[in-house]
């Protein structure tokens, strides 16, 4: 067979389609649709948020007014703010809410990382029946907890995460990451319902306090505890829920360099925890979809999204120097001119098909998420953003991801 | 059987109705492109089979069908753009391809034969260039002449350019070979009758045609007329 760039294409175009069909039917089926219907909690437990501070002088006074403004018995709920050894104004913000009495303050000397921070608000908090973690950099709907606490009436549940998006867009690349993280509500919805979900990210994620006395506290987990904590929870056997409802916007970095620093992080994070610590999980029947399918797959879209992004590069280059070659000396004018539209010329091929197949259901999946979240805010920028964008920013930081977990390379949180 | 088993199999199941339903679309596509360069060429067989028993039937030839003929060489070239899109999109080695390719060359050659009827018979002079390139790999500088004579041929829309596959299994091609000598040395240009060999760049080109050949103020007249 001759060579052709499609040779590796189409696998990776049919792997894509294969789990989005997957997701769609999973989508569709009687636990999902069950979860959907989930009504608010029967009992009100007791519940502990700890926000991790280190430096966060400029958005947690709001996040922490977001907490205050929860729906749920003030008595049930308290709030634990960790300063982790911040140099800015964060201490001097957090003293405005001591004498709060639903409000406790832990200040760390010495900063020691967010895993640490997490760990001294679940030590003060013994009474909690439930922790909670959220971001400082993070807001939550008033109903958000009521929503979380809703999915726990199964003993087996360990965790529930909740429907992040980006608060309030306003770059491209914002915009970009607002619909990726609304592809997010929907496929973690899905996920949930096979027991699929290997992260519980920072934005609100609620944990059964038990499972900090079974398995232990967070852990450094190659700078991405949450993690480490949800691959942990699987490990033992244990389920995560998600909250469709639970609503909490998080501030997305508006620039490439800060954004490819924190997805490097998320990513080498992903790779380390997998491939050192948690290998046991990947093609493990025991461990059903997750460890068949949901993780190998997970795996595989990273080697695609390289692979892909290098053969465009190659591709693009060699149609471009063989252009610039064929055209060489003949008028720009020429190569630029309009050419009478017809039918005949339009690209309708394999590829064209399946690649416009794929962008559509992840299309679907992010107004499904929308609506089912009832999240706020316009689609339509952040749709085109994230449709344009995403496979030029993405392979970035894969690859630098996989480039630091074969060199061992280290990076800092910021 | 486990809700993820069952998924997965369905996903499976979707995955190739999906898959099998695009090939047929695609499949169906390049039939009804292949349906309309068959139609194209059955017109302009028919036009150019009207064009030549009106040569055969009148002693004197029907110059007045001179605008009819520049007409039929200027479809026969967006024919040859149609093809030459279809040949890239099934590949060279297409049956269906390669006979198009046949029956188009057939064309050309007709074409090019009525031409030069009304080139004596009417004291018209059309700038005529028959070009021989190859799809076998063997041209390196094909593609680069193959642009610069589309180029030629919209800036000046009396220029009429023939070309041929010279790998092309075709006894009338095989013979127009023969009959004007052209050597497997490709790319190869008959301009105005002189064949030149090989391409280096536009303005080289440009000065392989006679003087005046390619003046711009002809460029909106279809044919000079002498």
């Amino acid at each position: 067979m001759a060579w052709s760039p499609n040779l590796i294409v189409y696998p990776f175009l049919l792997a894509a389609i294969y789990y989005e069909f997957f997701l769609l039917v999973t989508f569709l089926s009687k636990p999902a649709r069950d979860s959907r219907k989930r009504g608010t909690p029967t009992t009100y437990p007791h519940v502990a948020i700890i926000v991790p501070c280190w430096n966060e002088e400029n958005t947690i006074e709001s996040t922490t007014k977001s907490l205050l403004a929860l729906k749920y018995p003030s008595k049930k709920l308290s709030i634990v703010l960790v300063n982790d050894g911040s140099t800015d104004n964060t201490k001097k913000i957090l003293a405005r809410f001591a004498r709060h009495p639903q409000i406790k303050i832990i200040n760390k000397e010495k900063n020691g990382g967010k895993y640490t921070a997490l760990n001294a608000g679940i030590s003060s908090s013994p009474e909690a029946e439930f922790i909670g973690c959220l971001d400082a950099d993070s807001l939550v709907a008033p109903d958000a907890l009521r929503e979380i606490v809703s999915c726990f009436e199964k003993p087996e549940v360990m965790a529930t995460t909740a429907a992040m998006s980006v608060h309030k867009p306003h770059t491209l690349l914002q915009h970009m990451q607002y619909a990726e993280y609304i592809f997010g509500i929907t496929t973690r919805h899905i996920l949930s319902s096979v027991n699929g979900i290997y992260v519980t990210p920072g934005p609100f994620s609620i944990y059964r306090s038990k499972v900090f006395r079974e398995l232990g506290n967070f852990r450094h987990g190659y700078q991405t505890e949450d993690l480490e904590m949800a691959l942990r929870i699987q490990y033992a056997g244990y389920k995560i829920e998600n909250s469709l409802r639970a609503r909490v916007y998080t501030k997305a970095p508006s620039t490439l360099r800060p954004l490819l620093k924190q997805r490097v992080r998320w990513t080498s994070g992903f790779l380390r925890n997998i491939l050192y610590d948690y290998r046991g999980l990947i093609a493990n029947p025991r461990y059903n979809a997750l460890g068949l399918f949901i993780l190998p797959f997970a795996l595989f879209s990273m080697f695609s999204g390289i692979s892909l992004f290098s053969l465009s590069i190659f591709e693009f280059a060699k149609s471009t120097i063989h252009s610039v070659s064929v055209a060489q000396g003949v008028p720009l004018t020429y190569a630029l001119s309009l050419h009478s539209f017809s039918w005949f010329y339009l690209p309708f091929t394999v590829m064209f098909f399946l690649g416009g197949a794929t962008l559509l259901i992840t299309l679907v999946f992010i107004v499904m998420g929308k609506r089912l979240s009832n999240t706020p805010g316009n689609l339509t920028v952040s749709a085109i953003a994230y449709s344009i964008l995403y496979g030029f920013v993405a392979p970035l930081w894969l690859i630098r991801s996989v480039a630091d977990v074969a060199s061992g390379a280290r990076r800092s949180w910021r | 059987m486990s809700l993820f088993a069952r998924n997965a199999l369905i996903a499976l199941g979707l995955t190739v109705l999906l898959v099998g339903t695009v090939v047929y679309t695609v499949n169906y596509f390049d039939q009804q492109r292949i349906s309309e360069l068959n139609t194209m060429q059955t017109r302009l067989s028919t036009d150019t089979l009207s064009l030549e028993t009106q040569f055969a039937l009148l002693e004197n030839a029907p110059c007045k069908n001179i605008s009819e003929n520049t007409t039929l060489s200027k479809e026969l070239s967006d024919l040859g753009d149609r093809l030459s899109f279809t040949e890239n999109r099934l590949g060279s080695k297409d049956p269906q391809v390669i006979e198009l390719k046949k029956s188009y060359a057939l064309l050309e050659i007709r074409d090019y034969l009525l031409t030069k009827k009304l080139e004596t018979n009417c004291k018209v002079k059309p700038v005529v260039v028959l070009y021989f390139y190859s799809n076998a790999g063997n041209c390196e500088d094909c593609d680069r002449a193959g642009y610069a004579l589309s180029y030629l041929r919209q800036t000046y829309p009396h220029l009429r350019v023939y070309s041929f596959d010279y790998n092309i299994d075709l006894g009338a091609l095989k013979t127009l070979i023969s009959v004007e000598k052209v050597k497997p040395k490709l790319p190869a240009f008959i301009i105005q009758g002189d064949l030149h060999y090989g391409f280096t760049s536009l303005t080289d080109l440009e000065k392989a045609f006679p003087k005046n050949a390619l003046a711009t103020s002809t460029a909106t007249s279809t044919i000079k007329i002498h």
